[in-house]
């Protein structure tokens, strides 16, 4: 039987688990009851414990009429022993099974909820920068955080609703055997009482669902005014948004009120339906007593069952609930795991050699090997373009596509919606693959990229995009995330980085503690140790995109002489318009419209080629923040 | 010039040496005889105790980050809320506690109904149903009421409290908030204030009123038959020493469980935000383990939580199941020696049955409570950061901007800047270089006035920066960062900032000065449009721009440009050129600058390095003086 946490590795090959299976995503049910069967184990035991929990419930009444019958009123104390003891055993059964069944449930929850949080992680491993090119951030974020609950509520109310069923089925088989008439009434009425309550749950859940998305709001904007703080509190605001924060809570509240209300309703129809059932029990029942057809004892069971009945029929009411909410989250939950890398390893993939030199066909842009080489562009996407495609990258030029319904359609025109992301999915998604499945155009001692396997690619060129972000951990974790460099070499990697200010400022060194996303450093601080780490790794071949922008003329003076000196031999290709790097190229290539229309030497271009002067005294210009351009 | 990592080889450390997320004494033996199986289960829950404890003595003191309130403050907090809506709470209580009150009239009904049917005296048969359908439309109509009123009295009482929050967080000082890191800030707005509101918006009223049906059913156990109530509640209570000791320890389980799953959800926020970055270095695989582990440390806060509850359910399940035997041996005895009738016997044993709920909700409810509390604490400690600045009433006189003598440090006893002096005369611009690390950003927070000068003077006017009022010191000073948040809000709502009283002609004014007023005017909805994070998004020139028009509204006199080459995004320069221009156009300006023709452009040019200027002059002086300064010039012409 399975335990928590349960052991997944679906999607991503690059751990040594061996594989699970992967989700069935064909639709939203069809993952669910994939998700169900994975676990079906814990989930019927679990079910099971639930009934024997329930038997006090179940049986309590019907012993409790029967003592009343043989024990005090036909005064037999052997028998009011009797059913005292079996009450007593009923009882200690219930209280045992009530902690089996709560350990399953926990067990049932948390395999759900871990599994499809190590799933998310994992789908987001095998498909690298591809994700964030298909779906928002945010609600990839939420499958993992907040659908996952879900799906482990949906075990828990599965199980305890099964039991809660047979759990009824026995005690309207209990009172038929005393009185089919009554025994009929126990079996209808929880249909009816249902029928009667759900059509309240739709307006519930549609109130439910804007109170939701208010508070979200609410939440997004206290964030919000959190990211924003400094400028409010340097230049102002404060009035302003802290108004703006106030009319939104107000208006959460009032959805708040509304749904509250609703439920409120729900509740005394809840009570007032059991209640006439009661009614009717009892009224039928004395009048049965009174024909002679039943004895007091009997009455007094039914007494006790029409006070359980409030029992299922709440279990069976919160089935309808989780079982709407829980396919609504398997849904999203689908628009993350559907997805597929748009890479196909090649049949006989060529090994490349990083010694080799690197040829980009679209813009006729060569690294020649063991040269640094600058890449100056007047537009530095493309630049950063011509990075990419050296890298095996697809560019980030899509729109991801969510599956949160953020208008709050209903019926047909949610069902259009949804129809629309699907294919707006499937759109992107072919592109990618087109893209990835041709030859890519940048080839490597001769091969195309196509041809070799993707992360042999990775290992031959290290692309350090200006999105190289930092993760939260030891300075040491930073610098030397594989754990293979030695504290020299980290060291090394630190002085040529200029980024031994960082090492400094943290009392505990090497184990001193960044932030996520390296936040608390500044931004120059950041884009040092960035740096450091793709210098440690050592790639035969290394692009670096703007990789000083953050840092003062001085530091970058120094990062790029000890830069180029530590590379020399390896090639190497930065994108930058720095002078002070490019005095450290060994060659420079200039980029106009993406396309290759100049190369040579710094001082050379500088003097001769107008159109070079131009982008680099341009991009001098470009800078110049006091505004007072000099004639140069 | 000291080698900063001389410490390096103290505190590398040998990652082969780290323990076992989980220590192996976690983990259940295999092949034990069932004694020893037990054993190591409750050594186990000893260790998991620990690891909680720990979590939460952290978390009530953080190393980092902002403070954390005592109880105290919490439950003056938890007060002040509730004495200011006194009628609406008085309301609360009657509602529930006649919901609570007829639901508990029917089982004595019920009971009346055997008496009747068993000895045919009493109230007629039907007179008794339709006074149990009178109580259950009563119950029906008060249930109503009652829920209604705690929805409304709850979320008056959460809107209030986030609302407290947020305002709080909109007065911290400015100096605090220079310096300390948002994450933490981040946590508590979202994370605490959702603990917060499940406490404040169920577990109040809740708690409330489960106590309040529990105070009430024991009376009606006690009306009934004192005989049957007695022996039920003594075994009820048997169970209180039990619940006092899970209710000492959950909270603190609860909260570590929290602390793992935000653990979870932050490292799973970075792997999404960095695939790229791990796809590239080959991190994948770590990545997967880090997520791993993460869960591996939360299931063990799980078992915690788990074994908690199953030694409190074990205690409740014979403390509330054994009163249905208990009642039926001492009724049956009553009945023979006629203290009793049956009916009293039926009505005991449904509110025997009846009033377990109550009390686990009520458990649930503390339970649910105190793990709010923890949260309410880390909120209110926001509101214990003390103000950095005290405004004094004296306003400048004039514009100039002098430093005298700066000398400031972060940690105490490690001036980063050791007596500066700098007089700039208006309309300057003066340029600031220096290597990172040497105090130039800390010498612009001087003199933008964020912080005050350990010694020595940053005074505009005659008067100190810091002793200004904010509302004041914004219109003299600003430090422009490279930070250019856009807020969700309107566009007028996101420019208005320093002004918050402007009107949409000054608004316009300032768009037009940045060039953006074209592309405002073609939004949807032209100044209301709402733009920000989420809504109608900016282009990065675009938001740039909105960030320049905030300054052209606040127009100070003296502009500090913090790194604000990165404000300027080379992708951007063109279209803002013109933008910047307008906005710097007779101001005084002090540019912390990256690049070297910023210096080349400016008046005078000071280079600081080692926390003193070292160099101070224009930019033909410093090339004539061939000190520092012109060495960098050659390297960045040449």
């Amino acid at each position: 039987m399975q335990d928590f946490p349960p052991r997944i590795a679906t999607f991503f090959s690059g751990t040594s688990d061996a594989p699970t299976p992967d989700p069935d995503t064909r639709s939203p049910a069809a993952f669910l009851r994939w998700m169900l069967r994975q676990q079906w184990q814990v989930i019927v035991l679990s079910s099971l414990a639930c009934l024997l929990w329930l038997m006090p419930l179940t049986f309590g009444p019907y012993i409790f009429g029967r003592a009343v019958d043989d024990g005090i009123l036909g005064g037999s104390t052997a028998d009011l022993l009797t059913w005292a003891g079996v009450m007593l055993g009923v009882v200690i059964v219930g209280g045992v099974f009530g902690v089996v069944f709560h350990t399953l449930v926990v067990r049932s929850w948390l395999i759900s909820l871990y599994g499809t949080t190590q799933m998310v992680t994992r789908k987001i491993a095998q498909m690298g920068h591809v994700l964030p090119r298909r779906s928002p951030t945010g609600e990839v974020l939420s499958v993992a955080s907040s659908d996952s609950d879900e799906f482990g509520a949906l075990t828990e109310i599965l199980a305890r609703s099964a039991a809660q069923l047979v759990s009824y089925l026995t005690v309207a088989a209990i009172v038929l055997s005393m009185s089919w008439q009554l025994g009929v009434l126990v079996l209808v009425a929880a249909p009816v009482l249902l029928g009667a309550a759900l059509p309240l749950l739709r307006p519930l859940h549609r109130r439910q669902q804007t109170e939701r998305s208010r508070n979200s709001e609410l939440t997004s904007m206290a964030t919000d005014i959190v990211a924003g703080l400094r400028i409010l509190r340097g230049i102002g605001g404060e009035e302003t948004f802290g108004r703006n924060y106030a009319v939104q809570s107000q208006s959460a509240r009032r959805a708040g009120v509304s749904s509250g209300i609703w439920q409120a309703a729900v509740e005394a129809v809840g009570v007032l339906l059991s209640g006439i059932f009661l009614v009717s029990l009892v009224w039928l029942g004395t009048r049965q007593v009174n024909a002679g057809e039943l004895s007091v004892g009997q009455l007094v069971s039914f007494l006790g069952y029409g006070l359980f009945m409030v029992g299922p029929i709440r279990t069976f009411f919160e089935l309808a609930q989780k079982s709407t909410r829980a396919l609504v989250s398997a849904r999203r939950a689908i628009a993350i795991f559907e997805q597929r890398p748009p890479w196909r390893e090649p049949a006989d993939p060529v090994p490349l050699d990083g010694r080799a030199e690197i040829v980009d066909d679209l813009s006729g842009f060569t690294a020649h090997p063991g040269l640094l080489t600058v890449v100056v562009s007047a537009v530095p996407e493309q630049s950063a373009a011509l990075a990419d495609r050296l890298g095996r990258y697809l560019p980030p030029d899509t729109d991801p596509v969510g599956e949160d319904d953020a208008d709050g359609l209903k019926g047909r025109a949610a069902r259009r919606a949804r129809a629309d992301r699907e294919r707006r999915r499937a759109r992107i998604a072919a592109r990618d693959e087109e893209a990835a499945t041709r030859a890519w155009g940048v080839r490597l001692g001769g091969v195309d990229l196509s041809a070799a396997r993707l992360d042999d690619v990775r290992r031959q060129v290290l692309v350090s995009d200006t999105g190289s972000g930092l993760f939260a951990g030891t300075l040491q974790d930073a610098i030397d995330p594989h754990g293979r460099l030695t504290r020299e070499q980290a060291e090394e990697a630190l002085r040529i980085a200029n980024a031994e200010d960082v090492y400094d400022a943290l009392p505990e060194g090497w184990q001193g503690q960044l932030d996520e996303r390296g936040r608390g450093l500044s931004g120059g601080q950041r884009q040092r140790v960035v740096l450091a780490r793709a210098l440690a790794v050592d790639a035969p071949i290394l692009v670096l995109v703007e990789p000083t922008s953050a840092v003062d003329a001085h530091t970058e003076a120094r990062i790029a002489a000890r830069v180029s000196d530590l590379r020399r031999g390896r090639t190497t290709v930065v994108c930058t318009v720095s002078p002070l790097w490019l005095h450290h190229a060994d060659r420079v290539v200039l980029l106009r419209d993406g396309i290759v229309v100049a190369d040579g030497e710094h001082a050379d271009l500088l003097e001769h080629d107008a159109d070079y002067r131009s982008v680099v005294v341009r991009s001098l210009d470009d800078h110049d923040e006091l505004g007072e351009g000099v004639p140069r | 010039m000291t080698d900063l990592l001389a410490t390096s080889p103290d505190t590398w450390r040998d990652r082969t040496l780290d323990p076992p997320v989980i220590p192996p004494e976690l983990h259940p033996p295999v092949d034990a005889s069932p004694a020893e199986r037990n054993r190591a289960l409750w050594a186990r829950h000893d260790l998991r105790r620990q690891r909680a404890e720990d979590v939460y003595d952290a978390s009530r003191n953080p190393v980092r980050g902002w403070p954390v309130s005592g109880n105290r403050a919490v439950l003056a907090f938890f007060r002040d809320l509730l004495t200011s809506r006194k009628g609406m709470f008085a309301a609360l209580v009657a509602f529930n506690a006649l919901a609570a009150a007829t639901g508990l009239v029917v089982p004595r009904l019920l009971g009346e109904l055997v008496n009747t049917t068993v000895d045919g005296g009493g109230l007629p048969l039907d007179t008794l149903a339709l006074a149990i359908v009178g109580v259950v439309l009563l119950q029906a109509a008060f249930t109503f009421i009652a829920q209604r009123t705690s929805t409304i009295f709850g979320q008056d009482l959460l809107s209030t409290a986030r609302e407290y929050i947020v305002r709080t967080i909109l007065r911290l000082p400015l100096g605090a908030v220079e310096s300390a890191s948002t994450g933490d800030l981040v946590t508590r707005v979202t994370r605490d204030v959702g603990t917060m509101s499940r406490s404040v918006q169920y577990g109040l009223p809740m708690a409330i009123i489960s106590l309040l049906t529990v105070v009430l059913s024991i009376g009606a156990m006690l009306l009934n038959s004192v005989v049957l109530a007695v022996p039920a509640l003594l075994t009820f209570a048997t169970s209180a020493p039990a619940v006092r000791r899970y209710l000492r320890r959950a909270p603190k389980g609860y909260i570590t469980e929290g602390a793992t799953y935000s653990r979870i959800n932050t490292t799973l926020t970075e792997t999404v935000e960095g695939a790229r970055t791990l796809e590239a270095l080959g991190l994948s695989g770590e990545r997967v383990r880090a997520g791993d582990d993460d869960i591996e440390v939360s299931a063990q806060a799980e078992r915690y939580g788990m074994t908690l509850r199953n030694v409190l359910f074990t205690a409740l399940n014979f403390a509330f199941q054994t009163p249905r035997v208990i009642t039926l041996l001492v009724g049956a005895y009553a009945y023979t020696r006629g203290w009793v009738d049956l009916g009293q016997i039926t009505a005991a044993v449904l509110y025997v049955e009846a009033l377990g709920d109550p009390l686990d909700r009520l458990i649930g409810e503390v339970d649910r409570l105190q793990v709010g509390a923890a949260s309410t604490s880390r909120l209110l400690g926001i509101a214990e950061v003390r103000p950095d600045r005290e405004a004094g009433d004296r306003l400048p006189d004039g514009t100039d901007l002098v430093g005298d003598d700066l000398r400031f440090a972060y940690r105490k006893g490690h001036d980063v800047l050791h007596g500066v002096d700098l007089r700039l005369g208006v309309g300057e611009r003066l340029a600031i270089v220096g290597p990172s690390g040497s105090g130039k950003s800390t010498l612009g927070r001087l003199l933008s006035g964020i912080n005050r000068p350990r010694t020595g003077s940053a005074s505009v006017g005659g008067v100190e920066l810091v002793d200004l009022p904010l509302e004041v010191l914004r219109t003299e000073v600003a430090l422009v960062t490279q930070e250019h948040h856009v807020f969700i809000g309107s566009v007028r709502d996101n420019i208005v900032l320093a002004r918050e009283g402007s009107d949409d002609d000054a608004v316009r004014e300032a768009l037009r000065a940045v060039g953006s007023l074209l592309w405002v005017e073609r939004l949807p909805q032209g100044l209301d449009t709402v733009i920000g994070s989420g809504r109608y998004s900016l282009t990065p020139a675009q938001a740039q721009q909105v960030a320049l028009a905030r300054l052209i509204i606040a127009d100070p006199h003296t502009l500090v440009l913090d790194e604000a080459t990165s404000l300027i995004d080379p992708r951007t320069a063109r279209t803002l050129e013109g933008s910047m221009n307008n906005l710097l156009e007779g101001r005084t300006v002090v540019a912390i600058a990256h690049r070297l023709h910023t210096a080349h452009d400016a008046d005078r040019i000071a280079v600081v390095i080692d926390g003193r200027i070292v160099e101070l002059g224009s930019h033909h002086e410093l090339v004539e003086l061939d000190g520092e300064y012109a060495a960098l010039w050659r390297a960045w012409t040449s």
